[in-house]
């Protein structure tokens, strides 16, 4: 059982409102994606496979929604963060599936949140449109870095939700093991499912050929690793 | 010029940090710009503002490809090009480095790339799949970032012909099958490591989990995965209440 002491939970926060700003903002590097901040947060909390099955996990799902410009899509990253710390120390087959469903819940939530900051940022440049008419190099800069200063904010709210959450499914009693294999069954399958739809969803004619041709390789690895 | 191209490059990397539905990059571009157009604003104060409200109009394209229009557009401004081509241009190039950055990066190095990441740690190396994934991927968007920057200084008004005749489109044809195939490996030897890790008597009842939640995501397209496991969560704890 890992214990959450004041440090272990402000380096958790630190890290998740990192992961938050790099999914946009600042620098945009992938530490958002889900298995790199899986396997990051497993370090920090000492439970190096449950963070990398839990990143893989949601790695799925993230590999099925594009993050591309105006398109409404999840914040993986505090949800990752969050996820990992609801089972991290307790067996997989108890953990994985209460941990990644709150993680799914999370990041449906930070996309929303994201949705919001873009509403807000238009809100700001609307009110400075005089001044961006007129080519005033301040005002650039105070839209920009205000800007950058709420993504901070949504972020570490965010994370501060997120751990908060993580704690919270930690108190909570054990489902009885019915529940868990049930919820294990769900989120493994909805994650293969996520991670070919996405595959699907992006391509079509020579795309689709190739798909096929690296599934039947990945199915001849997996029955010879069997 | 080294030091501002350098300056603008390193701003580039919160070229989404105003990221609004209003002017989507475009205050990101703007604040990108305003290093290069240093020598204007000594040299033509009028023209620099100018410059600078062109610069931060609206803007959208893949962000790793927007230093080849903001050098180009920033070049034009030095070069006496007339205010509205050079708005023209930014405008004309929104398309192309949108279409192209999207399947270069989001749907082909990143799809590519965390497969392998995938495989190695289905292979028992994670930290090695996370540190190759990370190095691979920034390392090519880097390289890529300072050549569009660099390319599209030099050639001002003409980037539309680099862009043409570069090794993108090229690169597009390959890098979308390639991450196709990565990625129909990598999800079943993912998801047979999965099953192992968790409880291997779940293989039988994952497959099919996975085979109804496809036909869900195909049957209709507002169904994500994500949407079908929280819809399904409900189920299991009504059963479970129900069981109860």
């Amino acid at each position: 059982m890992i214990e959450a002491t004041p440090v272990l939970l402000a380096g958790l926060f630190v890290w998740a409102t990192v992961v938050g700003l790099d999914l946009v903002s600042l620098p945009q590097v992938m530490a958002s994606r889900p298995l790199v901040a899986g396997t990051v947060t497993g370090i920090i909390v000492g439970d190096v496979q449950f963070g990398v099955a839990a990143g893989a996990v949601l790695e799925l799902f993230a590999m099925e929604s594009l993050a591309i410009g105006a398109a409404r899509y999840p914040d993986y990253g505090a949800a990752t963060v969050a996820a990992v710390l609801t089972g991290a120390g307790r067996p997989p087959v108890e953990a994985l599936g209460a941990a990644v469903v709150l993680g799914l819940l999370l990041a449906g939530l930070g996309g929303w949140s994201l949705s919001r900051l873009r509403h807000v940022n238009a809100t700001a440049v609307r009110r400075r449109t005089a001044s961006l008419a007129s080519g005033d190099p301040v005002a650039v800069r105070a839209i920009h870095f205000s800007s950058l200063g709420r993504d901070v904010i949504r972020s570490s709210a965010l994370g501060a939700l997120a751990l908060a959450a993580a704690l919270t499914v930690r108190q909570m009693p054990s489902l009885p093991e019915a529940g868990h294999m049930g919820l294990s069954v769900l989120v493994l399958g909805g994650a293969l499912a996520g991670g070919v739809s996405g595959a699907v969803r992006s391509g079509r004619g020579t795309r689709m050929r190739w798909l096929g041709a690296g599934g039947v390789l990945g199915l001849i690895i997996t029955a010879v690793m069997a | 010029m080294k030091a501002p191209l350098w300056r603008a490059f390193l701003r580039l990397f919160a070229v989404q940090g105003a990221w609004s539905y209003e002017r989507m990059l475009g205050i990101g571009m703007g604040y990108s710009a305003l290093p290069l157009l240093e020598e204007l604003r000594r040299t033509d104060p009028v023209a620099y503002r100018a410059a600078v409200a062109r610069q931060s109009d609206f803007f959208n394209s893949q962000p790793y490809l927007a230093g080849l229009a903001l050098g180009a557009a920033t070049r034009a401004e030095y070069q006496g090009v007339p205010g509205h081509k050079i708005a023209r241009l930014r405008t004309a190039l929104c398309g192309p480095l949108g279409a192209l950055g999207d399947q270069l990066f989001w749907t082909g190095l990143l799809p590519l790339l965390m497969s392998v990441a995938l495989l190695f740690t289905a292979a028992g190396w994670p930290l090695i799949g996370v540190i190759v994934f990370l190095v691979m991927f920034n390392g090519i968007r880097v390289a890529v970032e300072w050549w569009g920057l660099h390319r599209g200084w030099r050639t001002g008004l003409s980037v539309g012909m680099v862009v043409q005749r570069s090794w993108m489109s090229t690169a597009v044809a390959w890098i979308g099958p390639a991450a196709a195939f990565a990625v129909g490996v990598a999800v079943p030897v993912t998801g047979a490591w999965l099953v192992r890790t968790v409880a291997p008597s779940l293989a039988l009842g994952t497959i099919g989990m996975a085979g109804l939640a496809l036909v869900a995501t195909r049957v209709d397209p507002r169904m994500t995965a994500l949407r079908f496991v929280l819809v399904g969560t409900v189920l299991v704890f009504l059963w479970l209440g129900v069981r109860a």
